[in-house]
């Protein structure tokens, strides 16, 4: 397997989609599509990712919150750094 | 080949006659339309402008196949299949739209990249490791024209569009097309005809005159068509800045005033290339667009179509597109018409084909174009329908 070398830039991007206001037009996809990328870096658990694809249908849907609702450990803007 | 090199000459006696009327409604013919014309000629399915930034999308839909342009990251624009790699669904479900981020897909949510590559399956541990690119989205076969995009979902007889459009590289080039940005939403209707009346009507100029008094207004006795030569057709008409009788024309031929790039001898011009086997291009001072008809049945199509103007417009080049887009609204309602009339007559016992006129070998042409990619057209009596595609290859083996 070959090893995907990180790209900072690409990184920034998604961490800043997976912390997308809550409410903005087509925010649930665009969660639930970084929370992939993190979770493909081992950085998000298979359990918070399906909570977002649960709520990426809905706008409004706070993933946090569900995953609070849930007993799913959410990952924090601190979480989620490069390294 | 340059466009003063193309051999447009009408021969001295030519076959009058059009396609036998069985070919405007053969549910078997339709099928092999579909395979051998739609799917294996280039096709436009939007404008660069229709994906001005990255996530931006547009659908295209034709005869059982569907595509997705999107532009991805690095402002690439792309052609995908619309078509899940795990069970098939739509990846995006509306015709156009931006994504943030990547492409989900509604059914059980795999996102795919917007390079087409797969970011990743949903419920991954329900999955053995999945390549990205042997899963991404499959490529449809893309070439952009001067901003126009194409995609063809076969491989076919025809060449890149650059080398097809070769002939009017030049002209086409001044418009600065590429540049253009949209007017409205991309059009559609259907029509209750068959895909070939729409392009019968449109393939020649000799119905001006009598159908269409606005286009007849504006530039009536400078019109003149060049018939299809290697897959590409061309007619042009230049308006006079005076003698216009109506209304929206007047005020046209009055406001319109062409982009400073324009050169002089087309800034009076209307100029539009048919490009086979169902689409064309036409440009004014004002405009580029395009439009094209594509079969629903053999007794309906989908008639789509796409205007777009100069991104720095000021009002009275606004004031003039307006008017354009009025006279170009009521020639396409005339049309629409005189297709109904040319396509019911098919069904007629006493119809006995057409009669054409040395104004319409654009027809013709057309036709010789068709019967090249599909020599069933020659049989002058309808075949049993069941008897229809092996009739064609063993006709077309004999060709060969």
């Amino acid at each position: 397997m070959t090893k995907t070398i990180l790209d900072p830039d690409e990184f920034a991007q998604q961490r800043k989609v997976i912390f997308t206001d809550i409410g903005l037009p087509g925010s649930g996809y665009a969660r639930y599509s970084a929370a992939m990328y993190f979770h493909k870096l081992g950085r998000l658990s298979l359990d918070l990712l399906e909570i977002y694809r649960r709520c990426s249908k809905w706008d409004h849907e706070d993933p946090v919150i569900l995953a609070s609702l849930e007993g799913v450990e959410p990952v924090t803007p601190d979480e989620l750094k490069f390294a | 080949m340059s466009m003063s090199e193309r051999d447009v000459r009408i021969p001295e006696d030519w076959d009058r006659s059009g396609l036998p009327g069985w070919c405007y409604h053969s549910p078997a013919l339709l099928e092999l339309e579909k395979e051998e014309l739609f799917k294996t000629h280039w096709q436009i399915a939007c404008h660069v402008s229709d994906v001005a930034e990255p996530g931006d999308y547009h659908t295209f839909d034709l005869c059982g196949e569907r595509a997705i342009i999107v532009r991805d990251k690095a402002g690439i624009v792309r052609a995908f299949h619309n078509i899940c790699r795990h069970r098939g669904s739509r990846v995006v479900a509306n015709e156009k739209g931006h994504c943030r981020n990547a492409l989900v897909c509604p059914f059980h949510g795999w996102v795919y990249n917007l390079d087409g590559t797969l970011r990743g399956a949903a419920r991954p541990d329900s999955f053995p490791e999945l390549d990205k690119h042997e899963f991404g989205l499959k490529p449809v076969e893309c070439e952009i024209w001067h901003g126009f995009v194409f995609v063809r979902f076969k491989a076919g007889p025809q060449p890149s569009v650059a080398d097809l459009m070769r002939p009017f590289e030049e002209e086409a080039a001044a418009y600065r097309m590429a540049d253009k940005v949209p007017v409205d939403e991309i059009w559609t209707e259907e029509t209750p005809v068959n895909w070939k009346s729409v392009r019968d009507v449109d393939n020649e100029g000799y119905h001006v005159a009598m159908a269409h008094p606005a286009l007849q207004d504006l530039y009536g006795p400078s019109y003149f068509d060049e018939p299809f030569v290697d897959g590409v057709s061309r007619s042009f008409a230049e308006f006079s800045r005076d003698g216009a009788r109506r209304w929206a024309v007047r005020n046209y031929i009055k406001m319109s005033r062409p982009p400073e790039y324009l050169p002089e001898h087309l800034h009076q011009a209307w100029v539009y290339y048919g490009i086979f086997p169902n689409a064309v291009i036409a440009m004014t001072p004002e405009t580029a667009l395009f439009y094209q008809e594509f079969p629903v049945s053999t007794g309906a199509s989908l008639l789509r179509s796409g205007t777009y103007r100069h991104a720095a417009e000021d009002r009275q080049q606004k004031a003039a597109r307006y008017l354009a887009g009025r006279i170009d609204r009521e020639t396409v309602e005339e049309d629409i018409q005189l297709t109904i009339w040319s396509n019911e007559s098919m069904e007629s016992s006493s119809f006995e084909g057409f009669y054409l006129s040395d104004l319409e070998y654009g027809v013709r042409s057309h036709h010789d174009h068709l019967r090249d990619v599909l020599p069933v057209y020659n049989v002058e009596h309808a075949p049993r329908e069941e008897d229809v595609t092996s009739l064609n290859a063993s006709l077309g083996d004999n060709v060969g």
